[in-house]
């Protein structure tokens, strides 16, 4: 019985897992293909099944003007928003976690749970609801195909994980040690920032983890609110899948989009196992 | 002493946010009482023609919501039951636990749309491998353009794309557990099965909940996904609520009407999320 | 130098926290906050460190008003009953903390420090880090911590509690040297506590709290002596002292049917009707010719052997100075010390005292 539990577990292990890397072994795969190789039907083996061609990845840094595939502009488009919004976020997000976690709240039937989660339910808000009045309103302010523009649309998307995180992080950090600044001649912002702050670290990189991931992979806002002066990565290859379809250069550049990511992958399981998460999600 | 330090903690986040949203939201109430769209662009006054037109006339957007249901209910369903079944796998010790940890954290991280464009190319009907498999049992299924196929896919690409999520939070609530309850079964002599009936399940109930709801929230959004990978079709089949809107509003720029969709979508959203909560809530907390 | 509170009201939701708290510290003195647990002790300590708002009333140190000075200008020190440290600093860098905020210079600091140091015992541990330390070690880092800071007023809150019995004691001993040698003549020093014994060997003034109210305030010996009420006999007295419900008719206390005796000469001119009369479980004795009475437990207690005992419906603890051991249901013949016997008033007010009431 026990024998057959271990197989059984092991046996789904296996699929998962199989089922997990496929479309990436795919996508891999394909990269090293050229129009002969795709259109002659599924292989999968280079050499034994295909002939290998590079020209795939070497599409991915030549100039636009020579029928190369941009994307390292939007790459560092993509790097630069989901960096900014996530420290923003983090920051605001991280002051008003530590407010709502410290001091009481109270405006008519309004109280420190009622906040915590006005900030936490803009999760809620489908995006398509704020799509067309933002359009509208960052065409007003002159930010429609901006980075700026975007920036402040993904505030509202990371600023709830943040708050989320860190409200629950800050809740189990003692209020004495902070007191205890205090009474050490720190005043409410010293005692931020030079206890509570190296403190949270824990917390602090899973609440900016979570943020990256979310603002990395995000499509919907970048694709309606940018054109063609900015582009980010997700667009970018969604616009390279419209038009015509060159298979290996769209899974060479795909694979290379979401290359950076999975490194985040390993340090969320690092903090997994450390018992750091469990702390810091709930 | 003076207590008004707390609202310099809060007020940064909250200023923003509120200044951030407060704009569209009145926007899009104000929106959906006029008839702005690509023919007479303005701000007039209609009334509550919209949402008269949306809860008699408009069949399309009512079948998209019970087909976004359909979908977010079964994909995490399945995220589900699949995430816990794996997060108690790689729980205990097991051989390469850490490397299967990481394997199934990493759809999680890579950038939905794109993943799709990938799966695209899998699912594709006579080029990709998926095919390429059934084509062994002289079969070529329509995985893209089946109405009930393409439905499969969409859920299959989704339970890739977010399993990991559920796996992540319910492997964190799982290594959060108190080891007490656990001793005290197995002093009991309690089973694998009967020690995950009465102690991990119910421990594990309010994280559950917590990690349904969110999930449910998020993939009510579904509609990276169904743009890239089928744009709603064949026909109609694969149109969530979300994508409808978005055609309506910035395909057919019928804007004032989209409006009045996302504001009603929202107040069902709201509803809807609110009673599941509730019920899950009754379902796997009272049992205990 | 003088630190007064006046009539401090403190009742954020139901129940106070404090209720009219008035009261006069002086420096060079040891005061001892004590009470039951959320009795008001914790409050009074954070209002006087500035870290909790109060209703209505005054802090008032050497002339001013305390009440405007945010905490971290007021130069308190606070230990906690919670091992609080700061977590991401070094033993060393914890006790200098106080001071870099100070902007002292690095030497002075480092001297100042290192005296702290040597005094609570942690030479050599400069550099260890605070989750590496017991938390005896922990409690001595925030000590130091305190003590480097040579504030005007420290505040202890329950700073044994959390240790073991052994380590307790020896610090408790440690610590009032400390206190006594170093900072008393300048400074007013404050400790809460909820153990009775605590407060008898801190040998200060007692100030025992019920309820966010002050019910008694005094020396230690006084207190101890003249409890004001039964309330305050049981916050003071670990094992409490039996109260006894009984009556004074023609000459007599009784207690029940079978147990009268006589009223002893420090009770004059007494009424006839009910009382309470207090008796400590020390002040009686077995004695064959004493009062027959059941056993219910028996429990012996390091070098003491407690005896829970009863007879029809008279409930009552007594202690004996040595290990015996008892069973269960068996009968011993006890007699009251009458000469320690206290007669509190129907409404728990204290009447009557074996030792001499000012």
């Amino acid at each position: 019985m026990r024998t057959f539990y271990l197989t059984l577990k092991y046996l789904i292990i296996t699929l998962w897992s199989l089922f997990v890397i496929a479309p990436f072994l795919w996508a891999l795969s394909t990269s090293f293909k050229d129009f002969n190789s795709v259109t002659g039907g599924a292989t999968y083996i280079p050499w034994l099944q295909f002939e290998p061609s590079l020209e795939g990845w070497k599409v991915l840094v030549r100039s636009p003007a020579k029928g190369g595939v941009d994307i390292i502009e939007p790459y560092f488009n993509s790097i630069f928003v989901t960096c900014t919004a996530s420290l923003i976020s983090i920051i605001l997000g991280t002051l008003a976690a530590y407010a709502l976690s410290r001091f009481k709240f109270k405006a008519g039937f309004i109280k420190n749970n009622d906040i915590t989660f006005f900030f936490i339910s803009q999760r809620i808000m489908p995006p398509i609801v704020l799509s067309i009045p933002f359009f509208l309103m960052l065409g007003f302010l002159g930010l429609l195909d901006n980075l700026f523009g975007l920036i402040l649309v993904y505030i509202v998307l990371l600023m709830p994980i943040a708050v989320w995180i860190m409200v629950d992080f800050f809740n189990k950090v003692p209020q004495e040690i902070d007191e205890t600044a205090l009474i050490d001649g720190c005043n409410p912002y010293q005692a931020f920032f030079k206890v509570v702050v190296p403190n949270s670290i824990p917390g602090l990189i899973v609440a900016g983890l979570f943020c990256i991931i979310f603002g990395w992979i995000d499509f919907f806002f970048a694709f309606i609110l940018t054109f063609t002066e900015v582009q980010l990565l997700p667009v970018k290859i969604v616009a390279l899948n419209s038009s015509v379809t060159p298979w290996w250069s769209l899974s060479a550049s795909a694979l290379v989009s979401v290359a950076p990511l999975i490194v985040v992958a390993f340090i969320v399981e690092r903090y997994l196992s450390k018992g750091n998460l469990s702390g810091a999600l709930k | 002493m003076n207590f008004n330090h707390k609202f310099v903690f809060l007020l940064p986040g909250l200023l923003v946010l509120i200044g951030i949203l407060i704009f569209p939201i009145v926007f899009t109430v104000r929106l959906s009482l006029s008839s702005w769209d690509s023919f007479y662009p303005g701000l007039d006054f209609i009334g509550l023609d919209n949402y008269i037109r949306l809860f008699t006339d408009d069949k399309r957007f009512w079948e998209s919501f019970f087909r976004l249901s359909f979908l977010s209910v079964t994909t995490v369903f399945l995220q589900y039951i699949i995430g816990f079944s794996l997060a108690l796998m790689v729980w205990k010790d097991i051989i390469f636990k850490r490397f299967f940890r990481v394997l199934f954290l990493i759809p999680m991280m890579t950038t939905p749309v794109i993943m799709t464009v990938i799966w695209r190319t899998f699912f594709h009907e006579s080029l990709g491998p998926v095919n390429d498999f059934f084509s062994l049992f002289g079969i070529t299924p329509l995985w893209l353009s089946n109405n009930i196929l393409a439905k499969v896919t969409v859920i299959i690409v989704e339970v890739w794309q977010w399993t990991p999520f559920m796996f992540l939070l319910l492997l964190a609530g799982l290594l959060s557990l108190p080891k007490e309850p656990f001793l005290a079964a197995s002093i009991d002599g309690a089973g694998p099965i009967r020690k995950f009936i009465y102690v991990t399940f119910p421990l594990m109930a309010p994280i559950s909940i917590g990690a349904i709801i969110i999930r449910l929230i998020e993939a009510s959004k579904i509609m990276d996904t169904v743009y890239v990978l089928t744009s709603g079709g064949p026909g109609t089949a694969t149109e969530t609520s979300s994508y409808y809107i978005f055609i309506k509003g910035l395909r057919e720029f019928q804007i004032g009407y989209s409006a009045a969709l996302s504001f009603t979508y929202l107040i069902i959203m709201i509803i809807s999320l609110t009673i599941i909560s509730k019920l899950l809530v009754k379902l796997l907390i009272k049992k205990i | 130098m003088k630190l007064v509170t006046d009539n401090l009201t403190f009742k954020p939701e139901k129940e106070y926290f404090l209720n009219k708290v008035s009261l006069e510290f002086e420096a060079g003195k040891l005061y001892t906050l004590l009470g039951r647990t959320l009795s008001g002790k914790t409050s009074l300590l954070k209002t006087i460190a500035g870290l909790q708002p109060i209703d209505t009333g005054n802090i008032i140190f050497e002339g001013k008003d305390f009440s405007t000075i945010p905490v971290w200008k007021r130069n308190v020190a606070m230990v906690y009953q919670q091992f609080i440290n700061y977590p991401h600093l070094n033993v060393f860098d914890n006790i200098a903390f106080p001071l870099k905020q100070r902007k002292m210079k690095t030497s002075d600091i480092e001297n100042e420090v290192s005296v702290a140091i040597h005094k609570v015992g942690l030479l050599g541990f400069e550099k260890r880090k605070i989750q590496e330390l017991s938390g005896g070690q922990q409690q001595r880092v925030a000590l130091a911590r305190s003590l480097v800071k040579k504030a005007k007023i420290l505040l202890l809150d329950e700073p044994l509690v959390n240790l073991d019995y052994k380590l307790r004691e020896d610090l408790r001993n440690e610590f009032k040297n400390i206190f006594t040698s170093d900072l008393s003549a300048n400074s007013i020093l404050l400790y809460a506590s909820t153990d009775p014994l605590e407060a008898m060997q801190l040998n200060g003034d007692i100030i025992v709290l019920d309820e966010g109210e002050i019910l008694q305030s005094g020396t230690a010996k006084d207190v101890f002596e003249n409890p004001t009420n039964i309330k305050v006999s049981e916050i003071t007295n670990d094992p409490a002292m039996n109260i006894l419900k009984g009556s004074i008719d023609s000459n007599k206390i009784i207690l029940n049917e079978n147990v009268q005796f006589k009223i002893p000469k420090h009770v004059k001119n007494i009424q006839a009707g009910t009382y309470h009369f207090g008796i400590r479980a020390s002040d009686m004795i077995l004695d064959d010719k004493g009062f027959d009475f059941n056993i219910d437990i028996s429990e012996i207690s390091g070098s003491e052997t407690f005896l829970h005992l009863h007879q029809n419906e008279l409930n009552i603890v007594l202690l004996i100075e040595e290990v015996k051991n008892f069973n269960e249901n068996d009968k011993v013949k006890i007699n009251f010390n009458l000469d320690k016997l206290y007669v509190f008033d129907g409404k728990g007010d204290l009447l009557f005292s074996p030792f001499k009431m000012n």
